[in-house]
């Protein structure tokens, strides 16, 4: 049932939205703008200036040591090694449960977790959530990194949910070189480019910088809050 | 919680602040530290002051043409699958959610920290309806759990309690039987929220910037506890001041870095999601999605002569240098915003009748003007309500009518000598060692805290000596 037809003694919606509408036209003394509105030259181009020139080399010392302030490991390893790094990575935190992605470079580099579960839309809102609050790790590839910020950009999808970045202790993202870009201009730019063309990109964009973190007690950092305790990127 | 935490006069609230010596010593470590942090995050970006105005460019743009991207956001959220609610009131805005939650029949509801649920009063709202409505941003979850004692900070709510405060909360509350290692009292809530978190039916969020040609919202925070608001429950209710949009990720990815840097000095900090209702195929995300755009008093401000204060991006950062909040603190504003950005828009939102005295918690250094990451001109403003407060007859008797006497007295140089020659032995007997001691208010006021001299008799004012010393030199200057 829509709540709307709740609200008593409230016009209809359109006659709400439309005189809500109209009064923010009046406080801008003009009528209504309903023309598409086209975005300024903007004054400055600082954001896509910064980082801009550096090579792919120089991006991945940026990222490295953005991830020490950020309290993440970088572990750099290889497409061939990547399995026995990811193996040794969750034995190091503990061993399962693992949750995974469905990312189909799972499959492209071959790898295999025993015991593992994979977060897809058949196993349904109720099993998938479930999951992921009992995994001890959640092990994801990440669809962009930034080199500035030590982020990982990821997508929401039938095969990976939102709760899987936040429920599990641990959070490992596997970084293809290919996927760091200098900072979150080039990110967004390209994902409004895929939007504005129409593409779906699902419902979530999630940029992710380190496990969680808090300073509301006395503005002393405590690493690990309601999201990951820790976290580390694999680099191939 | 309503915008008004304390209804109190204003110096019965600034002589609390300035007795609270924990509560200063709090702010004051707390603002140096954002302070040096912000600074080197600034500098380490580079071209800060042209990351400023392009911030202020964004700003203004959107502003101007804020009904439109209004509407396009509106379209595209509905285009998902959402549902969009125009609150002009905030009874409309709270009466909403709470009709939302009922017709849900939900009595779990868990939050994120959001400033502007505060202003529309919606947990009153929906615990008087019978919700029980949890606070998961850790800062915020101690203030509730100690009676919702109010947020003194936009960034960090709990500021003013130590670790020792904050442990006996939560042992008398939630029988937490650890110490007061921060760490320790962190996760022990972790523990008490992710239940929370698991058995909500309602999540509520706040909104840092709706990107309007999406039809999505976007948080920027560090716990992940936004997140797991918006990815657990069924149902997500988004609530947002109307100004807070931007066109595109482009522009969100532009105001993203200059919140961060200017609120905590992080690049990015650990979480910023942008996010809308769930998509066919996905398993977790909201079912159900609203979004609630709040005008609530934005609309007048919008029209008038502090347009500009709208720009506010909720960063902080004028909290943390400005030398008034170090003394005061946040609660003695009587706001959910306090500081410069509050003394601005606090009598904006709930007018000079209660809030006539904010404009004056200022010293007009103007050191928030210039850390404002979107150039509002904070000191100015405040300048302006002052002179509005003034023209409208709002100052007291006392103030009126010592303005008037320094009026007449300063533009009449036969009344101002006489004044200066009378000063000396009309003090004498308040003085002691060449110093005021004792006098009816408003010099009561201000001998209260500092010394003021006791003036000169004339045979030894400035004005006596350069006469005597222009005469003895032959009536040339010196």
């Amino acid at each position: 049932m829509n709540p709307r037809t709740f609200h008593e003694g409230s016009s209809t919606d359109t006659e709400k939205r439309e005189s809500f509408l109209n009064r923010v036209a009046e406080s801008l003394k003009r009528p209504r703008r309903t023309e598409p509105v086209r975005r300024p030259d903007w004054k400055h181009t600082v954001h896509l200036d910064t980082l801009a020139d550096r090579t792919p080399e120089q991006l991945v010392e940026i990222l490295k040591e953005q991830c020490f302030f950020i309290h993440t490991q970088v572990i750099e390893s290889t497409p061939a090694l990547l399995q026995s790094t990811l193996d040794d990575l969750i034995d190091g935190y503990g061993g399962g449960p693992l949750i995974r992605s469905g990312d189909p470079r799972f499959t492209e580099y071959g790898l295999s977790f025993s015991g593992d579960f994979v977060w897809s839309e058949q196993a349904g809102r109720q099993e998938n959530i479930r999951r992921a609050e009992a995994a001890n790790i959640a092990l994801v590839f990440a669809d962009y990194t930034l080199a500035e910020s030590g982020t990982v950009v990821l997508l929401s999808r039938p095969d990976q949910g939102r709760a899987l970045h936040f429920l599990p202790a641990h959070y490992i993202a596997v970084i293809e070189r290919k996927s760091i870009v200098p900072r979150s201009t080039q990110a967004m730019t390209d994902l409004n480019r895929r939007i504005e063309s129409g593409e779906d990109i699902g419902s979530c964009i999630n940029m992710i910088s380190g496990p969680s973190n808090s300073a509301d007690i006395e503005m002393q950092l405590v690493v690990g809050v309601h999201g990951p305790l820790r976290a580390t990127y694999v680099l191939i | 919680m309503s915008m008004q935490t304390d209804k109190r006069d204003f110096d019965t609230r600034t002589a609390d602040g300035i007795g609270d010596a924990f509560m200063r010593g709090a702010v004051g470590s707390a603002q140096d530290s954002l302070k040096t942090r912000r600074l080197t995050a600034a500098t380490s970006l580079g071209d800060w002051e042209r990351w400023r105005e392009l911030g202020q460019q964004i700003r203004q743009h959107t502003l101007e043409n804020l009904d439109y991207y209004l509407e396009q956001m509106a379209d595209n959220v509905e285009r998902r699958g959402g549902h969009v609610y125009f609150a002009r009131t905030k009874e409309e805005a709270s009466g909403y959610i709470r009709d939302v939650v009922q017709s849900k029949q939900a009595t779990k509801v868990v939050k994120s920290k959001s400033m502007v649920t505060e202003e529309i009063e919606m947990n009153q709202v929906l615990m008087k309806a019978g919700c029980e409505v949890i606070e998961s941003d850790l800062g915020e979850y101690i203030l509730q759990e100690d009676d919702w004692d109010p947020p003194s900070h936009i960034v960090a709510p709990a500021l003013h309690k130590n670790r020792e405060q904050i442990r006996d909360v939560f042992a008398s509350k939630l029988s937490y039987k650890g110490d007061e290692t921060p760490e320790h009292l962190a996760g022990f809530a972790r523990k008490v929220l992710r239940e929370k978190f698991l058995e909500a039916e309602i999540g509520i969020t706040g909104c840092n910037f709706a990107v309007a040609n999406m039809g999505a919202i976007n948080l920027v925070t560090n716990e992940g506890n936004g997140d797991l608001t918006a990815a657990l429950p069924k149902t997500h209710i988004a609530v947002m001041g109307m100004e807070r949009i931007v066109p595109t990720l482009e522009e969100m990815e532009v105001l993203d870095n200059l919140l961060c840097r200017s609120a905590v000095g992080q690049k990015l900090t650990s979480y910023i999601t942008v996010m809308g209702p769930r998509e066919e195929g996905e398993s977790d995300g909201p079912e159900e999605f609203h979004l609630v755009i709040v005008d609530n008093g934005r609309s007048e401000i919008l029209a008038g002569e502090f347009w500009e204060a709208l720009q506010c991006i909720r960063c902080g950062a004028c909290l943390n240098v400005c030398p008034v909040y170090r003394h005061i603190g946040g609660h003695a504003y009587g706001s959910i915003y306090p500081g410069p950005i509050g003394a601005v828009i606090t009598p904006l939102l709930g007018g000079y009748d209660e809030y006539k005295e904010l404009p004056y918690a200022s010293s007009l250094c103007g050191a928030c003007t210039d850390v404002c990451p979107v150039k509002i001109p904070l000191h100015e403003q405040l300048i302006l309500h002052r002179q509005n407060i003034v023209s409208q007859g709002r100052t007291g008797a006392i103030d009126r009518a010592q303005m008037k006497a320094a009026g007449k007295l300063l533009s009449s140089p036969r009344m101002f000598r006489s004044t200066l020659r009378l000063a000396n032995p009309m003090t004498k007997f308040m003085s002691k060692h060449g110093r005021v001691v004792r006098g009816p208010a408003p010099l009561s006021g201000w001998i209260g805290v500092r010394d003021m001299p006791q003036p000169v008799k004339e045979r030894d004012g400035f004005r006596t000596w350069y006469e005597n010393r222009t005469k003895k030199e032959g009536g040339r200057l010196p």
